[in-house]
């Protein structure tokens, strides 16, 4: 035997292709580093984060629920998030210029509603959520966002979703 | 180009092997930016070391969504201990460190819910699930796989652990693996072998 079978490969070498070999095989959710930023932002806020319960099965790419990509086309989709006795259900719909977000909190209760756009750029609007529970964006920031909800007056800690994609 | 002769070993006790070297320079960097004040920063290095820090967690035998978990907890242990990391080099040996001892600390845990006495990691492949479902791989890589997976389930687990990040300390290994440290060396040289003999029967190169 002469030369560069695979008995004369280093330990190193080895290791190296079978961590190669892992690298292939078990590849990380494509939005870990989403998970990662969302979770920093969410601990900074010192908010509860809220669980993302329920969605439109036909949205494209979702690997996982910490982020949400939607459909690159119009449309309108849902999404339900979950915390400690509270509820809320999100309606967006996306026009070719714009995007609008309805929703409903489950208690019906009196709230603050921020929809903040995260990244480099961030923007904020905010409402209020009526009596009957239900809130409204006409127009959203698009791109990654979030939710806040702050409760009036603020006795618990907001409440706040993980980030989904308008 | 920053060699990496000069890192300290005792601070953090992982040294990265040579195909993490210029992600490692570039960590330093962008944890001495975020230090210095730019936001941005700390996203950058967020990209650039959680898919190593994924490679970690899941040698060790975790779920999917734990590994998750832990390598989320992992970034807000730096958030909150960035000042413990007084060299920039050594910041990415830092992260897969606590990585791997979380992962380990809840997979035992985990393994403890589940009273299994199975003391195989579940990282041996015929047992993986993971998104591997029609992927083509290269065939050297192909017959890696077959080697690997011939070898017993013990040495596999103990491959993937070494081979995963900056190579750890046998001290750690030990402890996850509940083999004496002194065991370790033998035992990897061991594996290493069973491995080099799979592939010369399957005529690799």
């Amino acid at each position: 035997m002469t030369g560069h079978g695979p008995e004369d490969r280093s330990d190193e070498e080895l290791l190296d292709a079978i961590a190669d070999l892992w690298e292939e095989l078990d590849p990380p959710p494509d939005d870990l580093a989403e998970g990662v930023l969302a979770r920093i932002e969410t601990n900074d806020l010192d908010a509860e984060l809220l669980t993302l319960v329920e969605w439109d099965k036909e949205l494209a790419g979702v690997r996982s629920v910490t982020m949400l990509r939607a459909p690159d086309e119009v449309g309108t989709w849902s999404l339900e998030y979950l915390g400690p006795g509270f509820r809320v259900q999100v309606r967006i719909s996306r026009s070719q210029r714009q995007a609008r977000l309805d929703g409903w909190v489950v208690p019906a209760q009196p709230m603050t509603v921020f929809l903040t756009s995260v990244g480099k750029n961030s923007s904020t609007v905010e409402t209020r959520v009526g009596e009957s529970g239900r809130f409204e964006f006409p127009v959203t920031p698009t791109g990654a966002c979030r939710l806040t909800f702050v409760s009036d007056p603020s006795s618990s800690r907001p409440l706040v979703t993980p980030p989904f994609w308008i | 180009m920053i060699t990496f002769s000069d890192v300290p070993s005792s601070e953090h006790g992982a040294l990265p092997d040579s195909r993490s070297g210029a992600r490692w320079s570039a960590s330093a960097a962008a944890f001495t930016a975020w230090r210095a004040g730019d936001p941005d920063a700390l996203e950058e290095l967020v990209r650039l070391i959680s898919p190593t820090l994924w490679q970690v967690v899941r040698a060790t035998g975790v779920d999917r969504a734990t590994a998750e978990d832990v390598v989320q907890n992992t970034w807000l242990a730096l958030v909150d201990h960035a000042d413990s990391v007084t060299n920039p080099m050594a910041v990415a040996g830092w992260l897969c460190t606590t990585a791997r001892r979380d992962a380990w600390r809840v997979s035992k845990k985990i393994k403890r819910e589940m009273a299994t006495d199975d003391d195989v990691l579940g990282s041996a492949l015929p047992s993986v699930a993971g998104p591997e479902d029609g992927l083509v791989l290269a065939e050297d890589k192909v017959v890696l796989r077959r080697c690997l997976a011939r070898i017993d389930a013990r040495c596999q687990a103990l491959l993937r652990m070494l081979a995963a990040g900056p190579r750890p300390e046998y001290a750690e290994v030990s402890a996850a693996l509940q083999m004496p440290v002194g065991s370790i060396g033998p035992t990897r040289a061991r594996c290493l072998e069973k491995l080099r003999t799979e592939l010369v029967s399957q005529g690799a190169s």
